[in-house]
Formats: C-alpha cells, sequence, structure tokens
C-alpha cells in the first residue's frame, strides 16, 4: 500500500470522528441542549488541559494504572501458565477445562460486593475483579494458540535433541506468543473496562471516582473529562501493546 | 468405556460447580465472619428471592431489558461489521471511531444518558446495546475479512448480485466467527445490564444485589450473586448449543491433543 493510500485511509477514518464532534458542536451551540446537560467540546478538552496539569487528577491517573496493571500482570501470568498447562498435560486440562466453563461466562462484576467485603474497598479488591475479568480471555487464547502447534515442530525439535522437559518452552511458548498477544490484547481492553467500574461503585480515587462525584454533583463536564481521558489512557496502552507485538513477532511471517 | 467418558464430559461442569461451592463452604467455615456466609445460606436464601413477587418481577424486567438491546444490536452489528469486511472504505470510516470508544467503559456512560434520557428503560437498554455492539461488529469485520476470494468471484461469475453475495457467502462462511463475537456479547450484556442498574438504581437485579450490599444483608448478597452467576453460565450454555447446531460443518469432529510429553 502506497503513502498516498494510507492517508487517504486516515482522512477517511477522521471523517466520523469530526462529524461527532461538529455535530456535539452544533447541538450546543445552536442551543438545543443547554450547557449544564451537554457543554461544548471546547470547553470539555480545555477542562480536560487544565485537569492534567493539577496533582488531584495526577493521583486519580495514577491510582489507576496501578490497579490496572497490577491485575493485568497477574490475569497475564496466570493465564500463560494455567493456558500452557493445560495445553502440555491432559490431566491439567481436565480440571482446567470444566471449572473455566463455569467461571468464564460468569459476570465477574457480579463478584464485586463479594470481594468488597473480603477484601475491603482498598486497591486489593478492584486488583482481584480486574484480574478475574482478565484472566480468561489470556487463557483460552493461550491454550488455542498453544493447541494449534504444528505437531511437526515439536518433532523437528526432538529430532534435533532437545529435551523432552524443554519443549514446551522452546517450541510451543514461542509459537503460541501471536495467540497470547490476541489474548493480552483483548484483556487489556477488559481490564481498562473493569477497574473503571469498580471505581464507580466504590472508590475513595481514581478515574472512576472522579466520574461519580462529579456525577453526583451535576458537573457536566467533569464528567466528560475522566471518560475521555480513561479512553486515551486505553489507546496508548494499546498502542504501547502493539508496538511490543510487533517488535516480539519481527521474525514471524505477516500475521 | 465410551459410554462412561460421556458421562464424565457430560458431568464435568456439573462437578465444576460443585467442587466451587465446597471451597467455598470450606472457606467461610475456616473464616467464619458475618460478612461471608457459607454456601449453603446463601443457597438457602435464593429461593426466598425467587419466591418473592416483587424481586422476581424485577430480575424478569432485566432480563427483558438484556434481550431487546442484544437483539437491537444484533441486527444493527452484523450487517455493519459485515459491510466492513468487505468494504474498504467502510473499515477506515467506521475503524478509528470504533478503536477510540472500545476501551470506554459503556456503563460509565451511564450517569451521562441518565441526565438525558432519564433513569428509565431506555438509557438502560441504550447502555447494553453499546456494550454489546462493539465486539459484534468487530468479530463480524474479521469474519467477513477472512472470506475467500475465489468463492466470491465464483459467485459474481454464477451472476449473484452484491446484496446476494453478502447473505449467500459471506454470512454463513463468516458466521462461525460472528457467533463467537455473540457470545462474547452475550456476557457482556449481562455484565452491563448489572452495573447499568447498578449505577442507576431503581429496579433490576443489579440494584436488589447492591442495596441489599448496603443494608447488610450478606446472605442476599451472595445469593443474588449466585442467581446471577447462575443466569451467565446458563445463558452461555444455551448459546453454546446453538452455535454447536448452526456450525457444526466448521468445527474438526475431533481434537488432536499435543503429544511430547
Amino acid at each position: 500500500m502506497n503513502v498516498k493510500a494510507i492517508s487517504t485511509d486516515v482522512l477517511l477514518g477522521i471523517v466520523p470522528i469530526a462529524l461527532l464532534v461538529a455535530v456535539w458542536q452544533g447541538i450546543s451551540s445552536f442551543g438545543y441542549a443547554p450547557v449544564t446537560l451537554l457543554p461544548p467540546p471546547g470547553l470539555v478538552f480545555m477542562r480536560l488541559a487544565q485537569q492534567l496539569a493539577t496533582d488531584t487528577f495526577q493521583q486519580a491517573i495514577i491510582a489507576t494504572l496501578f490497579r490496572l496493571f497490577a491485575g493485568f500482570s497477574i490475569a497475564v501470568i496466570l493465564g500463560v501458565g494455567i493456558g500452557l498447562a493445560a495445553a502440555a498435560s491432559p490431566a491439567v486440562n481436565a480440571v482446567v477445562r470444566p471449572i473455566v466453563r463455569v467461571l468464564a461466562p460468569l459476570p465477574k462484576v457480579a463478584l464485586y460486593p463479594a470481594l468488597l467485603l473480603l477484601l475491603g474497598f482498598g486497591h486489593e479488591s478492584k486488583i482481584v475483579l480486574v484480574a478475574a475479568d482478565a484472566l480468561f480471555p489470556i487463557l483460552l487464547s493461550t491454550y488455542y494458540g498453544a493447541s494449534m502447534v504444528e505437531q511437526k515442530l515439536i518433532w523437528s525439535a526432538m529430532a534435533a535433541g532437545t529435551p523432552r522437559h524443554q519443549i514446551l518452552f522452546k517450541v510451543v511458548l514461542p509459537a503460541a506468543v501471536p495467540s497470547i498477544l490476541t489474548g493480552c490484547r483483548i484483556g487489556l481492553v477488559i481490564s481498562c473496562i473493569v477497574v473503571f467500574l469498580a471505581e464507580m461503585i466504590t472508590s475513595t480515587e481514581g478515574l472512576g471516582h472522579l466520574l461519580v462525584t462529579a456525577a453526583r454533583t451535576f458537573q457536566a463536564v467533569d464528567m466528560f473529562v475522566p471518560l475521555i481521558t480513561i479512553s486515551l489512557l486505553g489507546l496508548t496502552l494499546n498502542a504501547l501493546l502493539q508496538a511490543l507485538r510487533s517488535y516480539l513477532l519481527r521474525g514471524f511471517p505477516e500475521i | 468405556m465410551m459410554v462412561a467418558r460421556m458421562l464424565v464430559s457430560r458431568l464435568a461442569p456439573l462437578l465444576a460447580c460443585l467442587g466451587l461451592l465446597a471451597i467455598w463452604q470450606a472457606g467461610a467455615l475456616t473464616l467464619s465472619t458475618e460478612s461471608f456466609p457459607t454456601a449453603l445460606e446463601a443457597l438457602r436464601a435464593v429461593p426466598a428471592i425467587l419466591g418473592d413477587r416483587e424481586s422476581l418481577v424485577n430480575i424478569l424486567a432485566s432480563l427483558r431489558r438484556m434481550s431487546i438491546a442484544f437483539s437491537v444490536a444484533l441486527v444493527v452489528s452484523i450487517p455493519l461489521g459485515l459491510m466492513m469486511g468487505r468494504n474498504r472504505f467502510v473499515a477506515c470510516f467506521f475503524n478509528p471511531l470504533l478503536m477510540i470508544t472500545y476501551p470506554v467503559p459503556k456503563a460509565a456512560l451511564m450517569p451521562i444518558i441518565m441526565l438525558w434520557l432519564g433513569v428509565g428503560d431506555i438509557a438502560k437498554m441504550l447502555v447494553i446495546f453499546l456494550g454489546v455492539s462493539l465486539p459484534v461488529i468487530y468479530h463480524s469485520f474479521q469474519g467477513a475479512r477472512a472470506v475467500e476470494e475465489k468463492m466470491l468471484w465464483s459467485g459474481a461469475a454464477m451472476g449473484l448480485s452484491a446484496a446476494q453475495r453478502m447473505i449467500r457467502i459471506v454470512l454463513p462462511a463468516a458466521l462461525p466467527e460472528i457467533l463467537t463475537g455473540c457470545r462474547t456479547g452475550l456476557v457482556l450484556a449481562l455484565i452491563t445490564m448489572v452495573t447499568s442498574e447498578m449505577i442507576a438504581r431503581q429496579s433490576g437485579a443489579g440494584n436488589i444485589l447492591f442495596n441489599s450490599l448496603d443494608m447488610g444483608q450478606y446472605d442476599i448478597v451472595y445469593a443474588m450473586i449466585i442467581i446471577i452467576g447462575a443466569l451467565g453460565i446458563g445463558l452461555d450454555a444455551a448459546f453454546e448449543r446453538l452455535r454447536r447446531r448452526l456450525v457444526r460443518w466448521s468445527e474438526p469432529g475431533f481434537e488432536i491433543p499435543l503429544s511430547f510429553a
């Protein structure tokens, strides 16, 4: 694809976003909606820039990011570990498979009251909820990635003299990396969503808490600011993961 | 031997449920705090909730909102996703918009939407609709993109119009992927349903759950968790049956385990 085609694609993609902002601006400037319900976009983005410089807002972002990363890392470690173990050993698979079938479709948010009662209102309950929600997509994609590894690759490694206990880490894990990363991407988006929701339900800090406080005082401008922030955070993290992906998969054919 | 194995694989999820409940029971007995009732106590509170007329009406109203929003989302998202998959311009048009809205928690829009539309059914259904449509669009898009060009060319050569090709070639070919998206969407619909009711606090299953948490009725909290969890598992299992029936042709008949150990 040449440069011109890419730039047309980008331009085309900006159109609906620009249109959305234009409609938003139009509705508020022609007075269809009072400013208290729908503040004009200029005001919201000004407010965002203003808030980003303040200490309390930065601390809210840090609290949210900490919970997000802690939960996500736990989910990645457990998900990849259990997924690989289930793919490698039929015994583990027999135990893990029914448990996953029961727990994966369970709406984890419903568990949040129980987590609150058990772990308190601090970081722990949120981190556990994020980990529980992000775990299953990562686990499932690791499992599918690892069980789709071509048997020929394993045979060749064995023929080349790789000890059997090393095959899991030298052949199966690298071959499953594309699938694992896809799972991580889904898990990351879910983590963003869940951490925000958990903070909205009960919290004393974080972006979700800012939204709830704004909603209680009917400050419409302040309600948009955390939402835009979490969207930007999600986009940034996604881009970072994409960069990691193209670095890790540099030897792979185009996937 | 075959029969025994079939029976075990049928019963395995049930055994897993019982095992998890047993772990819960053991954990509650060792902790023995008031805020963590045993599994048996929670299970005993389930019939009390389902027998109560008002809470039953609430839960059914939640399910009604969820199913309406879910169906509307499917009707809108599947055609959109398929068109994005087959037409580069449509894809370029919608992709960035979807990318920036993906990480936004849809239930977090609830306070804003409540300002505009009130706390009624419409606001909740809109939020569920938004939550369901993104994964369904994404999976339909991926499914439609992976359709083999040759099949489309043969279809065109045999005189199918563009719309007919869409319905008779792209839709069936993308169906396995679309249904995967629908399954994710179904779980998300349930999650968004609970969270939207928890924020709007007016009626529904989420309202019962968090009200009882605020009032310290811990057995009801855990009983509601069991009910919502059972709903999730039940809906997912029912959908999985439907999915298996619809796309049986696309699945390998047997699984090949990795062998190196």
